[in-house]
């Protein structure tokens, strides 16, 4: 729900820093997926990389003025289709960009990982827009390029030139073949927990725009082991402006590389055609802003003038100063754990007609004699097995909806177990064996409704909120995916938005699982009928048959938003992990 | 008016998203909020959002007096205007039902987030708080009335002691916008 917004108003805003790093909150490491891997001794198989684009020579498709170039990077899964990584902001009026924008992907070692970058020209009158929102086919097509993330990761100085292509036919006109150069560069990403938030002010900038004083901003760089300069933020224009104070700026450890690395600050005057004139420039690491700022002096910018080595560089009268240094920890997903934060389960299995008869051998319910698991079978001992890794207890209430038990009307919560007290099992074992033992009890019928089953785990997250508990709660649905009411669902899942809750559905089966999407609500934030919107992102849907046993990207797709999920809830609340005893 | 009639809520507005006028337009700037009484009577009103855009910000904290037997507050988006004075952009109804009589306790942080509704009927947008109740009622009802369907599951929860504990410092953390 974070407002990755960048080049608002017209590529005079913020860009980078942590905020929008955090905000988008799927292009973060997953520390969850790190400890569950790690725990199974694949030590070193995967790594998290970051990549930077740039580009230049790019085609020049506005008339009056150059292209305002954005990227979208995407992954290309095995049956070819494409998926979004994600997409930079605008930068206006540029042949060459540097884009701010960085984007974490896990590099697998044992999978080709094909990436697709495609280059677009984006209108002025689509400069007020977020860039999540652009339809990209409004935008004028620059041209695309591939390569696999090992290329990436295998160059000796981590940068890969792409020549960019043009492969839509659909436009008559010809097409120039020299698109311009897309040059990605990737580099290992570690998690630091330290955020520096600056407050930065420049004194006597110099006046470059004919009429008025100028319109500065900063960008902040950091310089790679192979000497690249690779843009980590930049700071928001300030009109006519001499003396101008950002907002503040935040920076992870993470992002500067370390403390004591050098960073490139350049000041400069906003130009609308894209030109904009260099004010000044220091290089500091954080560690020499902090003592900026404790000392209260300022560091004279400089103006490279780099013809000779006599005259390296001219310094001028402006000044930077570093009127806030703050550090803060931002606690991880496994802090909290660590710190006593207990994350707890819930099981419910779907118990509708829709799933088949479960005496005939095509029902996904179907009890194999030969012992051969059926779909809701392998997808609660494959699931189970790794969200056991994080219950602190094993203990998981269970339950199932949807159907008729022998002595009653249709129930949409009932206990799995049978017990008309407690719904609790014994580890995934215990939810595999009430599991069977309910398909010989009831009888499947329906409408598929997800309210009370969602109510009941709301329920026990309130419960804990009122003893003042510590705790977190997965709720797991496993589903043909075919619901009654849509609308009724999403109203559940609005007000459970609120609690320490968390629902992660499972789709078995060949449905179609556009329903299900919809409720997983990434692309957009679910609503209820009342006007209610979810406060926040709880649901996760991951579809069964995309689940290869034993494979990284299953526990990935697992577990791939629960951090997130859970951060979002402790952060806004600050509720920090206690000390480790 | 203080008194025991009534009841003292933290209302923080946070943020809205997507914003927009004449139904395409995004709103460009100087977006503010007002929080009005089910008697239409404003108890609040944020600063205005010069930089915000249709994405605007405020992170401000207010104290609200609800009287009991109230039912709901408003949240209206108004865009602070040159001479044709301020619009409204969109307005939100905020139920009570929705930060009271869960089974949470009484001074449990609620991060609420609602539609919002132009003069015309029409979507516009989305306005995210908080709202915390300071001061409650004497006795404080405890009760879950969420959906119809009971479950054989959930044991019967006792009278719920309110703890005093739970979300302690007042103080919210919205999304930080740079």
């Amino acid at each position: 729900m974070g407002n990755c917004f960048s080049d608002l108003a017209g590529g005079r805003s913020a860009v980078g820093g942590t905020a929008s790093f955090q905000a988008n909150h799927s292009n973060a490491p997953n520390d969850a997926v790190d400890a569950f891997l790690k725990s199974r001794g694949h030590h070193g198989l995967y790594s998290q990389i970051e990549l930077s684009l740039s580009a230049t020579n790019l085609r020049d498709r506005d008339v009056l003025s150059k292209s305002d170039p954005m990227a979208v990077i995407y992954t290309k899964k095995i049956d070819g289709s494409l998926q979004e990584i994600g997409r930079t902001e605008v930068i206006l009026n540029s042949l060459s960009p540097k884009w701010i924008k960085k984007f974490n992907v896990t590099y697998q070692f044992e999978m080709v990982q094909h990436l697709v970058f495609h280059v677009y020209d984006v209108d002025s009158q689509f400069h007020n827009v977020e860039v999540k929102m652009l339809k990209l086919d409004e935008q004028q097509f620059l041209g695309e390029a591939c390569c696999t993330l090992s290329e990436i990761v295998t160059r000796s100085n981590k940068a890969l030139n792409l020549n960019l292509t043009y492969t839509q036919e659909a436009s008559g006109s010809a097409v120039p073949s020299k698109l311009g150069q897309l040059t990605v560069y990737g580099e290992e990403s570690f998690t630091s927990k330290t955020t520096t938030e600056l407050v930065l002010r420049c004194t006597d900038l110099e006046s470059k725009d004919l009429f008025s004083k100028s319109d500065p901003f900063l960008v902040i760089s950091k310089t790679t082991e192979s000497g690249l300069t690779v843009p980590i933020c930049k700071t928001e224009v300030l009109k006519n402006d001499h003396t101008p104070r950002w907002k503040p700026v935040l920076l992870s450890i993470q992002q500067a590389g370390s403390k004591d690395s050098p960073l490139i600050i350049e000041c400069f005057n906003f130009n609308g055609n894209g030109k904009h004139d260099l004010l000044g420039k220091v290089q500091k690491s954080l560690a020499e802003m902090e003592k900026l700022h404790a000392s209260g002096t300022g560091a004279n910018f400089f103006i490279p003038t780099g013809v000779s080595q006599n005259h390296p560089n001219k310094v001028l009268k402006s000044q930077i100063f570093v009127d806030k240094f703050s550090e803060k920890i931002n606690h991880t997903f496994l802090d909290y754990l660590a710190g006593g934060y207990e994350l707890n389960f819930m099981v419910a299995v779907d118990f509708t007609a829709s799933n088949g008869n479960p005496r005939l051998p095509d029902s996904l319910h179907y009890i194999d004699p030969s012992g051969r698991p059926n779909a809701y079978q392998r997808a609660i001992s494959e699931v189970g097995e790794v969200l056991q890794f994080y219950d602190s207890d094993k203990r998981f209430p269970a339950w199932g909806f949807g159907a008729r038990p022998i002595d009653g009307p249709v129930s949409h919560c009932f206990n799995l177990n049978g017990s008309n007290n407690y719904s609790e099992v014994e580890g995934v074992q215990g939810i595999l064996v009430a599991y069977v033992s309910a398909l010989y009890n009831v009888s499947l019928a329906g409408p598929t409704l997800f309210g009370p089953i969602v109510t009941a785990a709301a329920q026990i997250a309130s419960q804990a909120v009122a003893n003042d508990q510590r705790k977190y709660f997965v709720l797991l649905i496993i589903t043909d995916g075919v619901i009654t009411d849509l609308q009724e669902t999403k109203d559940a899942f609005v007000k459970a938005s609120d609690l320490p809750l968390s629902i992660l559905i499972v789709g078995v089966g060949g449905a179609d699982f556009k329903e299900m999407e919809v409720l997983d609500g990434d692309k957009e934030r679910l609503e209820s009928s009342t006007g209610r919107v979810a406060s926040r992102d709880i649901v996760q849907f991951v579809p069964f048959r995309d689940v290869q046993s034993g494979q990284i990207s299953v526990v990935q797709s697992l577990l791939a938003e629960l951090p997130s999920q859970f951060l979002t809830y402790v952060r806004a609340r600050n509720i920090l992990p206690q000390p480790v005893s | 008016m203080k008194n025991s009639d009534s009841r003292v809520l933290e209302v923080r507005v946070i943020s809205a998203e997507d914003l927009s006028v004449n139904r395409r337009q995004p709103l460009k700037k100087n977006a503010f909020v007002v929080i009005k009484s089910e008697a239409q009577k404003i108890e609040a009103a944020t600063t205005v959002d010069k930089d915000g855009g249709s994405y605007p910000s405020w992170d401000e904290k207010f104290s609200v007096d609800m009287p009991m037997h109230s039912r709901y507050l408003t949240a209206e988006v108004r865009c602070r205007g040159g001479a044709g004075g301020d619009r409204l952009i969109g307005s939100a109804k905020i139920p009570v039902t929705d930060f009271l009589g869960g089974l949470v306790p009484e001074n449990y942080l609620h991060f609420l987030s609602y539609r919002l509704w132009d003069y015309n009927g029409e979507r516009n947008g989305i306005i995210n708080l908080s709202v915390r109740v300071v001061k409650g009622s004497p006795a404080a009802k405890v009760g879950f009335n969420a959906g119809g369907a009971s479950c054989s599951s959930t044991q019967p929860w006792a009278g719920v002691p309110v703890a005093d504990k739970v979300s302690s410092g007042g103080t919210v953390t919205g999304i930080p916008v740079w």
